[in-house]
């Protein structure tokens, strides 16, 4: 419920009740422990209540709450039907369960007791509020595809650049002896050394860029969520695929070359 | 004759240059993507505001359209100064709720509904029937087209969070019509009836989420949010302008996504280019020296080189241009099933303006990445030059 806060500087005076402010909050009006400030809801219309600031909480990191990034307070539950229009009246109800009660079973009984009341499981609440996160992950997935197929074609490239510079050596070493086989291999083994290299300075600047990416976001959204995660799962994932890429485009440039006759691997 | 003859170079090494092209196509293709994701859906988001006419949105103080709960109260009287404001062409008040449809003893989920007034409202274009009479509603397309619901039948439903606490106040409507409604997401469930009744319905008399205004015929719409925020001052005005920059706001992650990945594509660009170029030059070092020594101006060479990355560029980004429209029909209908965003959006917007822009840098970074080796070659001493030659 977003609420218009009034500051006022009110004298010590009746008691009047508290507020738990959001320190971001705090930080922007500011406010502190033991201030009075002026509440009212914008849905009611009613006349500003006075609230003392009893504490200063940090929100909890959640990711469904950032594109919005409100400031919150929280009331005692009658404080705040105090300052609605509405009265009697929840949003939704938190239960606990008794140990070995099943989850399905009550969440069926609590929807047979009012018409229209929904019941979720903790797990079907996330899997329904992350819908957002489920949409941005595969349109990250979309886009990795992308990039790993640019970087194939760069690899690839770069690797059959490197072989054709070297054709005439390769051209030497097929006269003197030396087989497809071993010639194949050498330029695969070229390919991986440059993959593994490549993918340990890719794997390095990841976790710099994720720094830097979550360091911008903590400032940008005064938040604690992370942005970017470099996991070993992830880095070896990457590894891998970059050891695959290398070997193809690596295969790919020593076929080439393997089907040239020797002599004619000199001709420009 | 030398520009060509660094051109035909490039047909030479067929599949070297082929496998350059794809590389430039993929990244140009990103570019253009993320060129096109970075202002996409603030501006269809902006198209999507006027569509109607109805350009300014009148909502709460401090909050923006259906954002929260709040109402404005004693919205018919708000709706007449609003309307006496000059420029003002037409008000349209609207009321949102949820109702659900009751069928026996069960209740459907909640289905938005929004009061109107029938012959004022920019929510909706009715496609079937006609626009709700007292009792009456419309009911969005699909549906209709998904619950089997045609003009003329009759459906129970309950508003309010009566039909939550098991107060069974449901009451029977008539549907009069079946509307395009234009903020909905793809295959949503939407009601509109007049705003007395959903007033009535959930307790809320006299009271109004938003008013959209449009307004008259060469009235600017921001001085004219201008005006009602003054004559109105206990609401906020928002013009399309502003609820684009609030948009912008809320994508601003987007927007970063493209600038860093647009970012990458470019960097990609110019070191796949500038790789071909440099191999190409060494290659034809020799040639480069030969004419260097028969008196060939260095600035031709140069223009040889450059231009060989040039025409690199050009026929990546030709290659790149149906891909990238290619992708970012693919992107786009991932990221329209983001829960509630209106199905008639998109978050890749044409515009020849930034997309020429894109295909540009890529063009431009070709004949930048050319000319580091170009300017290695011209300025590489020529005797030494020429005596590598012949080793």
């Amino acid at each position: 419920m977003l609420l218009s806060l009034a500051l006022a500087a009110v004298l010590a005076g009746d008691p009047v009740p508290g507020l738990l402010v959001e320190r971001r909050l705090a930080e922007a009006v500011p406010l502190g422990v033991g201030d009075t400030v002026r509440v009212r809801a914008l849905a009611s219309g009613r006349q500003p209540r006075p609230f003392v600031v009893a504490g200063v909480f940090e929100r909890a990191a959640d990711p469904n709450r950032i594109a919005r990034n409100d400031f919150e307070v929280r009331f005692h539950l009658s404080d705040l039907e105090g300052l609605l229009p509405t009265h009697d009246r929840v949003d939704r109800f938190a239960v606990v369960l008794a140990p070995g009660a099943r989850g399905d079973s009550a969440a069926r009984w609590i929807e047979t007791t009012a018409l229209g009341t929904r019941a979720y499981s903790s797990t079907g609440l996330a899997e329904r509020t992350s819908a957002t996160f489920a949409v941005v992950s595969r349109f990250h997935d979309a886009i990795g595809i992308v990039t790993i197929l640019a970087s194939a074609i760069f690899l690839l490239c770069v690797m059959v650049i490197r072989v054709d510079e070297r054709r005439r050596d390769m051209g030497v070493l097929r006269l003197i002896g030396v087989s497809r086989g071993t010639v194949f291999r050498a330029i695969v083994l070229e390919a991986i050394g440059i993959a593994v290299v490549g993918s340990a300075a890719g794997a390095v600047l990841g976790m710099i860029v994720a720094r830097i990416v979550n360091a911008y976001y903590a400032h940008l959204y005064d938040t604690t969520l992370r942005f970017a995660l470099v996991t070993p799962r992830i880095v070896i994932l990457a590894a891998l695929l970059g050891l695959a890429l290398g070997a193809l485009a690596g295969a790919f440039a020593a076929w080439r070359v393997v089907q040239v006759a020797p002599q004619k691997l000199g001709e420009r | 004759m030398i520009v060509a003859a660094s051109l035909r170079a490039l047909g030479r090494r067929r599949g070297r240059t082929a496998l350059a092209l794809a590389g430039i196509a993929v990244s140009a293709a990103l570019l253009l993507d993320m060129t096109m994701l970075a202002s996409g859906l603030t501006r269809s988001f902006g198209d999507l505001l006027g569509v109607s006419g109805y350009a300014l949105r009148v909502t709460p103080k401090g909050i923006l359209p259906f954002d929260s709960e709040a109402g404005i109260p004693g919205g018919d009287a708000v709706g007449e100064r609003i309307a006496r404001v000059p420029g003002v062409k037409s008000v349209a008040p609207v009321l949102g709720a949820q109702f659900r449809v009751v069928r026996g003893d069960s209740a459907g989920p909640p289905l938005f509904t929004m009061g109107i007034r029938p012959g004022a409202q920019f929510l909706y274009r009715l496609v079937e029937g006609s626009e709700p009479g007292p009792g009456e509603v419309v009911v969005s397309e699909p549906m209709s087209r998904l619950d089997g619901i045609r003009v003329g039948s009759t459906l129970q439903l309950a508003g309010g969070a009566g039909v939550s606490l098991g107060r069974r106040d449901a009451r029977t409507v008539r549907v009069s019509g079946v509307g395009d409604f234009l903020y909905d997401y793809a295959e949503q469930r939407s009601l509109a009836m007049p705003i007395g009744q959903v007033q009535r319905a959930t307790g809320r008399p006299g009271e109004v989420s938003l008013f959209g205004v449009a307004a008259a015929d060469g009235v600017d719409g921001d001085d004219l949010a201008r005006r009602i925020a003054a004559a109105v001052p206990e609401v906020s005005t928002l013009s399309t302008r502003e609820l684009m920059r609030e948009m912008d706001r809320r994508l601003l992650y987007f927007r970063q996504l493209a600038t860093i990945l647009g970012s990458i594509a470019m960097v990609v660009t110019a070191l796949l280019i500038s790789t071909i170029v440099t191999i190409g030059v060494r290659e034809r070092f020799g040639e480069i020296a030969t004419l260097r020594a028969i008196g060939v101006a260095r600035g031709r060479i140069l223009l040889a080189v450059v231009t060989e990355g040039l025409v690199l560029a050009a026929a990546g980004c030709v290659a790149g241009l149906p891909l990238g429209l290619w992708m970012a029909r693919r992107l786009d209908r991932i990221l329209l099933s983001f829960p509630g965003i209106p199905a008639r959006m998109t978050f890749f917007a044409w515009e020849a303006e930034r997309v020429a822009l894109a295909m540009g840098l890529v063009i431009a970074i070709g004949g930048l990445a050319g000319c580091i080796p170009g300017l290695a070659a011209v300025r590489s001493p020529l005797s030494q030059a020429l005596r590598e030659e012949a080793e």
